[in-house]
C-alpha cells in the first residue's frame, strides 16, 4: 500500500517536469520563442558534450577545488567554533554575538574588499565560501551540540574526561547529524558565492565562462553553466543528504 | 528584558573587538587598499550626506522592498495551497528541489536579455530570490495547520476560499513571518550581488566606482554601511514578528534562519 501511494507521488512530481522540458523545447524548436533568448534542452546537452571536449573540465576543476577548499576551512572552524560555543559559557557569549552581528550582513558586498586585500585569484575566492560557509555549519554544530543528553556529558566529567575530550569523543559525534544538515546548507550557499565570485572578478572557472557567454551573446553558454553550477549544488545537496541518513541512528 | 540588554552589551563588545581587529590588521599588513577601521568609518557619513550616493542607496533598496513585497503576494499564497493541497504539493515540490541550487543573482544577466537592462530586470532577479523561502514556509505553515480548526470551519459551512482566508492565514502565520525574515534577507543578498556583477545600479555603482578610481576607503566605507541595512532590516523585521504574532514562541536561533539564506 504504502510503496503504490509512493509510487503515485512520484508519477505526479516528475510529470509536470517532463511537460516543463517538452514544452521548453517545442518552444524553441518551433520558433515561438528566439533561440537567442532561450536555449533549447537538447541544445544544450550538445553544447555541454562539446564545451566539455574542449576544456570546460578544467574551469569546472578550478570551481570545485576552490569550492570544496573554502568548505573544508568553514567544517573545521565552525565545529570549532560551535562546540566551543555550546560547551563554554563565555565562548558561548561571543561567538554567538558575532553570528548576530555577522549572519544578517550579505557576505558578498565583503568581496571588494577581500579582492583589493588578497588578490584575484584563488585566495580571496577560497576565503569568501569560507566567510560564507562557517555561519551554517556554526550554527548547526552549535544546536547539535546543545542538544546531546546531557547524563553522556555528566558520566564522561565524572570518569574524569578533559573538557576538549569530551568535546571531541562524545559531543561531536552525537552532534554530528546536526552538523550535516549545517553542511548541506554551507554546500549550496558556497555552490553560489564561489560563481557569483568568479563571475565579478573573472579569470576563469564556472562563472568566469558565463561572463564570457552573456559578452558574445551566446544563449546556449549560458544554460550550459547556470546548469552545471546548479546540478554540482543539487548533488553535493542530495549526497550530503543520504549521508546524512546513513548515519542516523534508526535509519538506513 | 534583562536577557536582551545584556545580549546587547555583548554585541557591542564583539562589534569593537570586530573594528579593534580590522584596525590591527590594516596596521600590520599596511598597503594602501587596505584602509584602516577609522579611516573606513569616517567615509560613512560622508557617503550618508552625498546626493548622488543617497540617490543611488536610496534606488537600491526601493527596488529591494518592491522585490520583497511583489514575492510576498506570489509566494505565500503558493506556499499555503500547496500546504493545503497534496497534489499541488506533490507537483510543485520537485520543480522548487531543481530550482532550489540555481545561483539566482547569476540569472542577472540572462533576465537582461528577456526583459531588457531597466530596473525591470533587477526587481524581478529578486522576486526570484525572496520567493522560494516565503513559499517554502508558507508551505509548512499551511501544512501544520491542526486539522480540528479546519474541521469546525467546514462544519460551520465556511467555503473553501474563506477557510483559506480565515483560518489557514492566520493559523499559519507565525510560520510565514519566519519565511518573509528570510525572504527580506534574501532580497537584499541578491540585490546585492547582482549590482556587484552588474556594476552599473545602485550600491554596485558606490562600490565600484570608487574602486575604478583606487579610492579605497570609501569601498570600505559602503560595505558598512550594506552590513548595517542587513543588521538594521533583520532587527526591525525581529521586533515586527514580535508585535504581530506575540503568541508564537521564540524561535530556536537560526534553525531554519540558516536553511534559506544563499544569495
Amino acid at each position: 500500500m504504502r510503496k503504490t501511494i509512493s509510487l503515485q507521488r512520484l508519477i505526479i512530481g516528475t510529470v509536470p517536469l517532463i511537460l516543463i522540458v517538452l514544452i521548453w523545447q517545442y518552444a524553441v524548436k518551433s520558433g515561438a520563442v528566439s533561440k537567442n533568448l532561450l536555449a533549447a534542452p537538447t541544445d544544450i546537452w550538445n553544447r555541454l558534450l562539446v564545451l566539455l571536449a574542449k576544456g570546460y573540465v578544467e574551469d569546472i576543476a578550478v570551481t570545485l577545488l576552490r569550492l570544496l577548499s573554502g568548505l573544508g576551512i568553514a567544517t573545521v572552524l565552525g565545529i570549532t567554533l560551535g562546540l566551543a560555543a555550546a560547551l563554554s559559557r563565555i565562548g558561548s557569549r561571543f561567538v554567538l554575538s558575532t553570528v548576530r552581528l555577522l549572519a544578517p550582513v550579505p557576505k558578498i558586498a565583503i568581496y571588494p574588499a577581500l579582492m583589493l586585500i588578497l588578490g584575484f585569484g584563488d585566495t580571496s575566492k577560497i576565503t569568501l565560501v569560507a566567510i560564507e560557509a562557517v555561519f551554517p555549519i556554526l550554527l548547526a554544530s552549535y544546536q547539535g551540540a546543545r542538544m546531546v543528553e546531557p547524563k553522556l556529558i555528566w558520566w564522561a566529567m565524572s570518569s574524569g574526561a578533559s573538557r576538549p575530550r569530551i568535546a571531541w569523543q562524545i559531543v561531536l559525534p552525537a552532534a554530528v547529524p546536526s552538523v550535516l544538515v549545517g553542511l548541506r546548507v554551507a554546500f549550496i550557499v558556497s555552490c553560489v558565492v564561489v560563481f557569483l565570485s568568479e563571475m565579478i572578478s573573472s579569470k576563469d572557472g564556472l562563472g568566469h565562462v558565463l561572463i564570457l557567454a552573456t559578452r558574445n551573446y551566446r544563449t546556449v553558454d549560458m544554460f550550459v553553466t547556470l546548469l552545471t553550477i546548479s546540478a554540482i549544488g543539487l548533488i553535493g545537496n542530495l549526497l550530503i543528504d543520504w549521508l546524512r541518513h546513513r548515519l542516523q541512528p534508526g535509519g538506513r | 528584558m534583562n536577557r536582551l540588554l545584556s545580549n546587547a552589551i555583548w554585541d557591542i563588545v564583539c562589534l569593537i573587538g570586530i573594528f579593534i581587529l580590522w584596525q590591527a590588521a590594516s596596521i600590520a599588513i599596511g598597503i594602501e587598499a587596505f584602509p584602516t577601521a577609522t579611516q573606513a568609518l569616517v567615509e560613512v557619513p560622508k557617503l550618508l550626506t552625498s546626493a548622488s550616493d543617497l540617490a543611488d542607496m536610496w534606488a537600491s533598496l526601493r527596488r529591494m522592498l518592491t522585490g520583497f513585497v511583489a514575492a510576498c503576494v506570489i509566494g505565500i499564497p503558493i506556499g499555503l495551497i500547496m500546504g493545503r493541497s497534496q497534489v499541488v504539493a506533490d507537483v510543485l515540490n520537485p520543480v522548487l528541489m531543481l530550482i532550489y541550487p540555481v545561483p539566482k543573482a547569476a540569472l542577472t544577466p540572462l533576465l537582461m536579455l528577456w526583459v531588457g537592462t531597466g530596473d525591470f530586470s533587477k526587481i524581478l532577479v529578486i522576486v526570484l530570490g525572496a520567493s522560494v523561502p516565503l513559499i517554502y514556509h508558507s508551505y509548512q505553515g499551511g501544512r501544520d495547520v491542526a486539522k480540528n480548526l479546519i474541521w469546525s470551519a467546514r462544519a460551520m459551512g465556511m467555503s473553501p476560499p474563506a477557510r483559506l482566508f480565515r483560518i489557514v492565514l492566520p493559523a499559519a502565520m507565525p510560520e510565514i513571518l519566519s519565511g518573509m525574515r528570510v525572504g527580506i534577507t534574501m532580497s537584499l543578498i541578491v540585490m546585492v550581488s547582482s549590482e556587484i556583477i552588474g556594476r552599473q545600479a545602485g550600491v554596485g555603482n558606490i562600490l565600484f566606482n570608487s574602486l575604478d578610481m583606487a579610492i579605497y576607503p570609501p569601498v570600505y566605507g559602503m560595505i558598512i554601511i550594506i552590513g548595517m541595512i542587513g543588521f538594521a532590516v533583520d532587527l526591525l523585521f525581529q521586533q515586527f514578528q514580535r508585535s504581530v504574532v506575540p503568541w508564537a514562541l521564540p524561535r530556536k536561533t537560526g534553525d531554519d534562519d540558516a536553511t534559506f539564506m544563499w544569495s
